[in-house]
């Protein structure tokens, strides 16, 4: 799991490349701590290579969430593959999220 | 009870009376006819009877008069050579007398020509006075017997001639006939008669003592009509018998004396003085008299009429036991009646019974025609018209829950405990997969207040379709049979107690694993006990050999034959109790394409190669990459629960992965040694909730329900077990 986060004038964009699964959440969940810094700010994340994910980053995603809207920032969720799409219909996480395809 | 309280109990009165009443006309023609010909048949005999009376009369009358005539006649030729001698005559007529005792008087009466020196009639006469022989001269100047009948007839006539009866004043000086002969001399002249008298009491004796019946008398009459024998006190005086007639007042009694005075004989029925009489007559021809036998009618009947009245007081008799008998008969009908009422309506309830108690049995066969691992077949005869026996199965999350039970006695206490146990079974095994514990959790139910001290015998299985692993647990039943390979042997089981003997019991639990293309026998003991006319029992061993013989059949043709093979013993004798015949067979899984294994230690870092084991699986059968991913996902989520809830900080553990394919499924069973959890009863997280109320937890298990058709968890042997099911 490869994360890149780029600060942006007005955004965070993070990248996520590679499976998203519970051992890989396990160190996510600190590679992250620049978004959660920065959660007054609009926050993109890039799902382009995201190829799996799994319920723990699953949580992280709305750890995200909570913190920019406890901050008054925005998660912009980006490019999800159709089979990520699935689980975040099953979650309902669709609705939780903006969702933006590309 | 009242009297009529249907209508058709006055109908069966009514029935009843008509009975007796033909019962009473049959008897009572029956008796006539008989009475009849009786009748016909006294008055038949009594005409015999009086015939012979007169005949034997007729006979010693004539008798008599033989003598008589014969004793006149046999002095005609000496009394011819003594005309002019007088003295000889008279010796004649003594000795007429004196060698005929019937005679009493006789006298040789001669014309004028013949006069006695002092003129008078020459009539020497001879008679009995007392036992002395008299002597007189008969011709007076008084008595000029020249023109007296017994006299003038016969010289008239030239004959012998008897004449009316007469009161002899001047002779015998008592009732008396006579006989007269008429005398030829030498030249043939005729100058005079012989006579010989009658006494007529010696006849009124004879005839008098005819007594054919009791009560009867006779009567004898001249050719005149004259009664020389009085029939009766009343006709004393009467002088003939056309007088007596008219004093009757009857005019058969007329009839009767004119037929007599023609000489005819016959017979006639008179009535006088206010009672019916048969008057029998005939004549006597030597003498031109008549003779008449009168006997009361009701001598001649008097027995039929004492056998009458007998007839008629057992008739009687027996038309009231007929009608007694009658009476108890109807009652009873109307008793039985009621009886068959009663039970047409129960029968008809057990009908209605048993088809409520049949409804709750499985029925379609066969259950599951879309599947290739398990094939059943059951059949329940109740010997009477609802039974105790039950069995039951159906599939839940992949595994065949199955049970089969007897109920102590039968009928329909038996039936509504079966409808119980039935119900509670389906409760029970809805939510546990353990034999033992759905048995236990049963018989506590049912123990709890069962004052009827009914019990059943059970048995509990629990088939795990992908592996045929079987969990069961028996309560007191019949042994089931495994079928296998040409063998039918009994499987291993702790017997443990009935249901419904004691709550609170511990029943043992057993495991084994059926091969496939084996069969399950189960059975109630109406198979086993099975009777045949000899009271010889089916028995384990003859069902042995019947279930050996076809192990390779289907469930279907399995319980058929064994059903032949009971019906065969049995032959015609009656089932006595309920017959249930349960087979599972179980197939295994052909379409079964691999099994492989995965073991883990609880180390999140681990998770990994789960993705690795859904690849080599997902490239091996060809499944696309979204269904990989989502079992991959579904893998991970279960797995990590796992490792984070049954293996807490510290403690080392394995978790075993299991995946079996199958054509148009494939199945995960994941197992750990860890402590107790059941990720199922996790509760499900509310999907709709708001941002901030969303929880962090229950993703995991809500994702594993997404994705799999079935989840499943179970706890044995110190192990959680998590079966998962996903549709391909």
């Amino acid at each position: 799991m490869e994360i890149t986060i780029t600060n942006n004038d007005n955004a965070m964009v993070c990248a996520f490349k590679g499976r998203l699964d519970t051992p890989a959440s396990l160190q996510a969940s600190k590679d992250i701590q620049p978004l959660l810094d920065n959660a007054d700010k609009e926050i993109i994340l890039d799902c382009t290579d995201l190829e799996y994910i799994s319920s723990s980053g699953l949580r992280i995603l709305l750890g995200i969430r909570k913190e920019t809207a406890r901050k008054g920032g925005k998660v912009i969720i980006k490019n999800i593959r159709e089979e990520i799409r699935q689980v975040f219909l099953m979650t309902g996480f669709y609705n939780l999220f903006e969702i933006q395809d590309a | 009870m009242r009297l009529f309280n249907k209508k058709s109990d006055l109908m069966l009165l009514l029935r009843g009376i008509g009975v007796i009443a033909t019962a009473a006309i049959a008897l009572e023609t029956t008796s006539l006819i008989q009475y009849y010909f009786s009748r016909k048949g006294l008055e038949e005999e009594a005409t015999l009877r009086a015939e012979g009376e007169l005949n034997k009369t007729n006979l010693e009358i004539t008798s008599v008069v033989d003598q008589v005539e014969t004793a006149i006649r046999n002095n005609l030729w000496s009394v011819r050579q003594e005309l002019g001698n007088v003295d000889s005559l008279y010796k004649i007529t003594r000795r007429i007398v004196e060698d005929n005792p019937v005679i009493i008087g006789s006298a040789i009466a001669l014309l004028p020509e013949y006069r006695t020196a002092r003129g008078q009639l020459l009539a020497p006469y001879s008679y009995l006075d007392g036992s002395d022989i008299l002597s007189k001269q008969l011709g007076t100047d008084e008595y000029n017997y020249l023109r007296m009948e017994w006299f003038t007839e016969s010289m008239a006539t030239h004959e012998g001639h008897w004449s009316e009866p007469y009161y002899d004043a001047g002779g015998g000086e008592m009732m008396m006939t006579t006989y007269s002969y008429p005398i030829q001399d030498k030249k043939g002249n005729y100058v005079g008669v012989v006579t010989a008298d009658l006494s007529l009491d010696w006849l009124t004796e004879l005839v008098s003592k005819v007594q054919v019946y009791p009560g009867t008398r006779s009567t004898l009459i001249s050719n005149r009509g004259t009664m020389m024998v009085v029939p009766d006190d009343d006709l004393v005086m009467q002088t003939t018998i056309l007088d007596g007639a008219k004093l009757t007042g009857d005019p058969q009694a007329m009839a009767i004396g004119q037929e007599m005075l023609a000489g005819h004989s016959g017979s006639r029925k008179v009535t006088y003085s206010g009672i019916q009489r048969h008057v029998f007559y005939a004549p006597i021809p030597r003498t031109g008299w008549s003779m008449a036998i009168i006997i009361p009618s009701d001598e001649i009947f008097r027995s039929v009429k004492r056998i009458g009245l007998i007839v008629t007081l057992l008739q009687v008799l027996a038309l009231l036991t007929l009608a007694l008998i009658i009476q108890r008969t109807a009652r009873n009908l109307v008793r039985y009646q009621k009886v068959a009422d009663t039970k047409e309506r129960i029968e008809n309830e057990l009908m209605i019974a048993s088809k409520i108690q049949m409804a709750m049995l499985p029925k379609i066969f066969p259950p599951y025609p879309d599947r290739s691992d398990i094939d059943i077949f059951a059949t329940l005869v109740p010997a009477k018209e609802v039974g105790g026996d039950l069995f039951d199965y159906f599939i839940r999350d992949e595994r065949l829950f199955f049970c089969i039970g007897d109920v102590s006695g039968k009928g329909v206490p038996a039936s509504l405990v079966m409808a119980v146990t039935r119900s509670l079974f389906r409760t029970v095994s809805g939510h546990e997969i353990y034999p033992a514990r759905i048995i236990s959790h049963m018989n506590d139910s049912m123990s709890e207040g069962n004052d009827s001290n009914m019990f059943v015998t059970f048995f509990v299985g629990v088939l795990d379709l992908a592996t045929g692993q079987l969990r069961y647990c028996n309560a007191g039943h019949n042994t089931p049979l495994l079928l296998h390979d040409g063998t039918a042997k009994p499987i291993d089981v702790v017997p443990n107690l009935p249901l419904a003997v004691a709550g609170g019991m511990h029943f043992v639990q057993q495991e084994m694993t059926l091969p496939p293309d084996s069969s399950l026998f189960l059975y109630t003991d109406g198979l086993t006990e099975a009777e045949d006319a000899g009271h010889q029992l089916f028995g384990e061993q003859r069902l042995e050999e019947a279930a050996g013989k076809v192990t390779a059949l289907s469930a279907h043709e399995l319980v058929e034959s064994i059903h032949d093979a009971v019906r065969q013993h049995v032959e015609t004798a009656p089932q006595s109790d309920d017959l249930t015949m349960l087979c599972i067979r179980y197939q295994g899984q052909p379409d079964q394409l691999s099994d492989r294994h995965l073991i883990l230690h609880n180390d999140i870092q681990q998770i990994p190669q789960l993705a690795d084991f859904v690849e080599t699986i997902a490239e091996e059968s060809g499944l696309s990459q979204p269904v990989a991913m989502s079992l991959n996902l579904a893998l991970e989520e279960a797995v990590t629960n796992v490792i984070v809830y049954a293996y807490p900080d510290g403690t080392d553990g394995l978790v075993d992965i299991e995946a079996i394919l199958h054509k148009d499924r494939i199945r995960f069973i994941i197992s750990d040694s860890g402590q107790p959890f059941d990720p199922t009863q996790v509760q499900e997280p509310d999907l709709n909730l708001p941002l901030e109320e969303r929880p962090i937890g229950g993703l995991g298990i809500h994702l594993v329900r997404s994705i799999m058709d079935e989840v499943s968890y179970e706890r044995t042997a110190d192990k959680n077990i998590l079966y998962l099911l996903k549709r391909l």
